[in-house]
């Protein structure tokens, strides 16, 4: 027979419990008051949000900080303040807007010693949420009271100051601070102690040497190395959650003193055992590729570093065996570190091609995470910088192309300016077979989001547009002319994002790109586009752009007599410049220290002058402008492209002369 | 040897056997022993079907535990709803299931399975016989006060488990792989752990 339940009373109404801690009660009712609300809220999201509604919190944090409440009124009322502000942020702010930091911390010197560990308890929870006020180490009663917390020989308290510090521990002036009040050292004795002690002095060993080389250099320092050697076991800390948290902090010190790493024995050391780490259940496992990310992050060194020790294989491994298990923020990790690994080496990007990263991820851009779908979108992104494979045309398929224009869509804009990223490298068809995206509607979407009120959305989508009209055959292009339409150009010509300008002179410049045929947009009854050009140039301040639109205009040139003098039109000063030299002349581009737009420059009279009957009035107008006598200035040119330009224009000047 | 005992008893939770080990032979516990009489007191009520008094003692021992572990307040309070079935209070129990199960569900969709299977318990008559039946077992009760026990541990920055089972399952496996290659003399009875020598 089973042992029988004993029958408790049934819990009594939030309401009727609020309302019973207002009221003029004596301590002996108000005991189990407050003693059921606490059992009431614990563990229970839903009750908390109830009492906060019902405004116990302040009520609560009167009873605790009055004077004539007795310890055990205290004691319960402290530990259900500490549960509203325990993962609930709209407690933390009833908590915070009541003042209970200071009324807490003023029972931290309580002659009851359950007060105090519950007052310790309560605030190392506030210091937890990132709402929690920032403490201020620099106010010298501040650091005082710290260290008074630090020497304590109460485990609670040690645990809150850590928790103080780790939380609000930022500027250098209080990093060193703090470390020159001899801190480190104290949180480095408290390493030693039990689990949670010796985690939460992690994280504040980690916050007082994060990006402070002068702090870090003294840590290694502390007993000749023995502080260091200390973290370096911790390492190999049996539970997870201390490994992770001695890496992070071994990561703080790598950043703040590369040169104490210089040997790759300690870094090589970290990655095994982050990689280890990912495949931890709970937290730690979803928070170390995250820390794997930081530790290897724009180094070329340590990516290889990384390869080396088969973390692609690994980490493409985990991802076989349970991606459809895995937490959001564990996936969106694993994907970071792997588009972070093809991201600036060419053998990377044919290793986790190899692996086939790409048809292994590609399920994850229809993850119902937004963060899942971004990271996804950076892999193909990155992992596409490979143009031996581009020209392959491994990135070109249905399969991967697809998926991100579905997520051209999606309602995300994030999402959408990560797609476009990747889309903007798969659009470049080195191929001879057509490319996928003039198929899928893809085209009509990319010219719909070059019209969006978000600049990044603009600027992305006529990139995209342009890698895509790259060696375009003829019919294609004028097919996704028509589509994007000349009004459409002529504004992003004129976009208020100067970046946007520039791609659209880019793009403009590819469309026109024709060796000769005629183009027939640019000359409809509306020259807009032209003219467009033409006032960029002229006021533009970006070099880029200026870069741009001389390519556009050189194009322009390629082509027949009557897109020449348009372009003469152009580049050459009007009757209402007269008298006024332009900022952004021929002359001053021809002049100017970069070398691509001197070139471009350059270019556009080598077709303007080109060997054709009119030339000759060209020539004069072009003598006239200067610019002749500024190209004989550069023979000598130091970039040799730009040399044998300037001399083909002269040589041509002559003849025609002749 | 004196210490892997020693963890095993303060583990497990036997104070007094721990208070009389350490007596004789001079074996100082890693834990205070004060805090396991707290920590049985926990476990012996969920053993015994008192849930709210655990909790209650739980919230006493440490606030924490149960903001910090959603996953063992929700078997909790799953445990209390099996005591209400248990006891046949149907509609006490369809007020709890709405008014503090249903809730945990909308907190965290990962407990809609169990949910559903407790609160399936309800429509049956025979509710012992039925498909989910087995949560009324013992073994489910067991179950929660470990769970309960491991969580009181691991917020003492103690282990939670005691090491001595896994090194007796270190011994068979280790047996057991030197078995394939040599010939040696070898434990065959744990509780006696007499070596024998290999049968000639």
């Amino acid at each position: 027979m089973p042992a029988t339940a004993a029958v408790a009373p049934p819990p009594s109404a939030p309401e009727q419990l609020a309302a019973r801690l207002s009221s003029d009660d004596s301590s002996e009712s108000l005991l189990p008051t407050l003693r059921e609300i606490k059992n009431q809220i614990i563990g229970n999201r839903t009750k908390k949000l109830v009492y906060l509604r019902l405004h116990a919190v302040p009520r609560i944090v009167a009873l605790l900080s009055s004077p004539s409440s007795p310890p055990p009124v205290i004691v319960q009322a402290v530990a259900a303040v500490g549960s509203f502000a325990c993962g609930v942020e709209e407690g933390v702010r009833a908590v915070l807007d009541a003042s209970a930091v200071s009324h807490l911390t003023v029972l931290l010197s309580h002659p009851d010693a359950k007060v105090v560990d519950s007052a310790a308890r309560s605030l190392r929870i506030i210091f937890q949420s990132k709402l929690a006020p920032k403490y201020d180490f620099l106010l010298e009663e501040n650091k005082t009271f710290l260290l008074s917390l630090l020497n304590s020989t109460n485990e609670n308290i040690t645990e809150l100051a850590a928790s103080i510090i780790a939380h609000s521990c930022e500027k250098p002036a209080e990093q060193t601070s703090l470390c020159d009040a001899g801190v480190i050292q104290k949180l480095v004795s408290l390493l030693g102690g039990p689990s949670n002690q010796r985690d939460t002095s992690l994280d504040a060993i980690s916050a007082i040497v994060k990006n402070n080389p002068e702090v870090a250099t003294k840590f290694v320092s502390i007993s000749n190395g023995k502080a260091f050697n200390s973290l370096m076991g911790l390492m190999q800390d049996r539970y997870p959650r201390t490994r992770l948290l001695a890496c992070v902090c071994l990561i703080s010190i790598e950043q703040a003193f590369p040169l104490y790493f210089q040997e790759m024995q300690i870094k090589t050391k970290l990655i095994l055992i982050l990689l280890d780490l990912i495949e931890e259940a709970g937290r730690v496992g979803d928070e170390a590729p995250f820390v794997l990310k930081g530790l290897i992050g724009e180094s070329e060194e340590l990516h290889r570093q990384a390869l080396s020790v088969t973390a692609a294989e690994r980490l493409c491994g985990y991802l076989r065996k349970g991606k459809a298990l895995l937490e959001a923020r564990r996936l969106e990790g694993i994907l970071l570190v792997l588009a972070e690994l093809g991201s600036k080496l060419e053998q990377s990007r044919a290793q986790l091609i190899e692996l086939q990263v790409p048809s292994l991820i590609i399920d994850l851009l229809k993850n119902d995470c937004a963060q899942v779908r971004i990271a996804a979108c950076n892999v193909i992104k990155n992992i596409s910088r490979s143009l031996k494979n581009l020209c392959a045309g491994r990135f070109g398929t249905e399969s991967i192309v697809m998926p991100l224009v579905q997520l051209l869509c999606d309602s995300s804009t994030s999402v959408q300016t990560a797609a476009l990223d990747a889309i903007c490298n798969v659009a470049v068809n080195l191929t001879t077979k057509k490319s996928v995206l003039l198929q899928s509607g893809g085209v009509s979407i990319l010219c719909q989001l070059t019209r969006s009120m978000h600049s990044e959305v603009r600027l992305k989508s006529v990139r995209a547009l342009r890698n895509l009209m790259f060696l375009l055959d003829r019919k294609d292009k004028d097919l996704i002319f028509t589509e994007l339409t000349v009004s459409t150009l002529t504004s992003l010509i004129s976009d208020p994002d100067p970046l946007v300008q520039e791609q659209a002179l880019a793009l403009a410049g590819n469309f026109v790109d024709g060796c000769g045929v005629s183009t027939k947009f640019i000359f409809s009854e509306d020259i807009s586009i032209i003219e467009a050009v033409s006032r960029q140039l002229k006021g533009a301040s970006s070099p880029g752009m200026c870069i741009q639109g001389m390519f556009f205009l050189a194009n322009m040139a390629a082509e027949n007599e009557s897109h020449k003098d348009a372009v003469m039109d152009c580049i050459l000063p009007t009757s209402l410049d007269i008298g006024i030299s332009p900022p952004n002349s021929l002359v001053n581009f021809l002049q100017s220290k970069e070398r691509l737009l001197r070139l471009s420059t350059l270019w556009c009279l080598v077709n303007l002058v080109n060997p054709e009957q009119r030339n000759s009035l060209r020539v004069s107008a072009l003598q006239g402008a200067g610019i002749i006598s500024q190209l004989k200035t550069m023979v000598n040119d130091p970039c040799l492209d730009c040399k044998l330009r300037v001399r083909m224009v002269l040589e041509r000047c002559l003849e025609n002369r002749e | 040897m004196n210490k892997l005992i020693m963890n095993f008893l303060v583990t497990e939770g036997y104070v007094d056997a721990a208070e009389k080990f350490r007596l004789e032979s001079g074996t100082e516990p890693d834990i205070d022993l004060a805090t396991i009489t707290d920590r049985m007191a926990v476990k012996m009520a969920v053993q015994s079907g008192n849930v709210q008094d655990a909790i209650e003692k739980i919230n006493d021992l440490n606030p924490e535990i149960l903001d910090t572990n959603p996953e063992l307040y929700f078997h909790l309070q799953q445990q209390k709803l099996i005591e209400l079935i248990r006891m046949g209070k149907i509609e006490e129990a369809l007020e709890f299931a709405q008014d503090e199960l249903a809730p945990r569900g909308e907190e965290n969709p990962a407990f809609l399975e169990e949910i559903e299977k407790t609160v399936a318990l309800l429509a049956f008559d025979d509710v012992k016989n039925s498909p989910y039946g087995g949560l009324l077992d013992m073994s489910q009760r067991m179950k929660t006060a470990s769970e309960v026990n491991a969580a009181i541990l691991t917020s003492q920055s103690h282990e939670k488990d005691p090491k001595l089972p896994s090194l007796l399952k270190m011994l068979i496996w280790a047996q057991n792989q030197l078995d394939e290659k040599a010939v040696y003399p070898r434990i065959n009875d744990l509780s006696t752990a007499k070596l024998e020598e290999p049968a000639v």
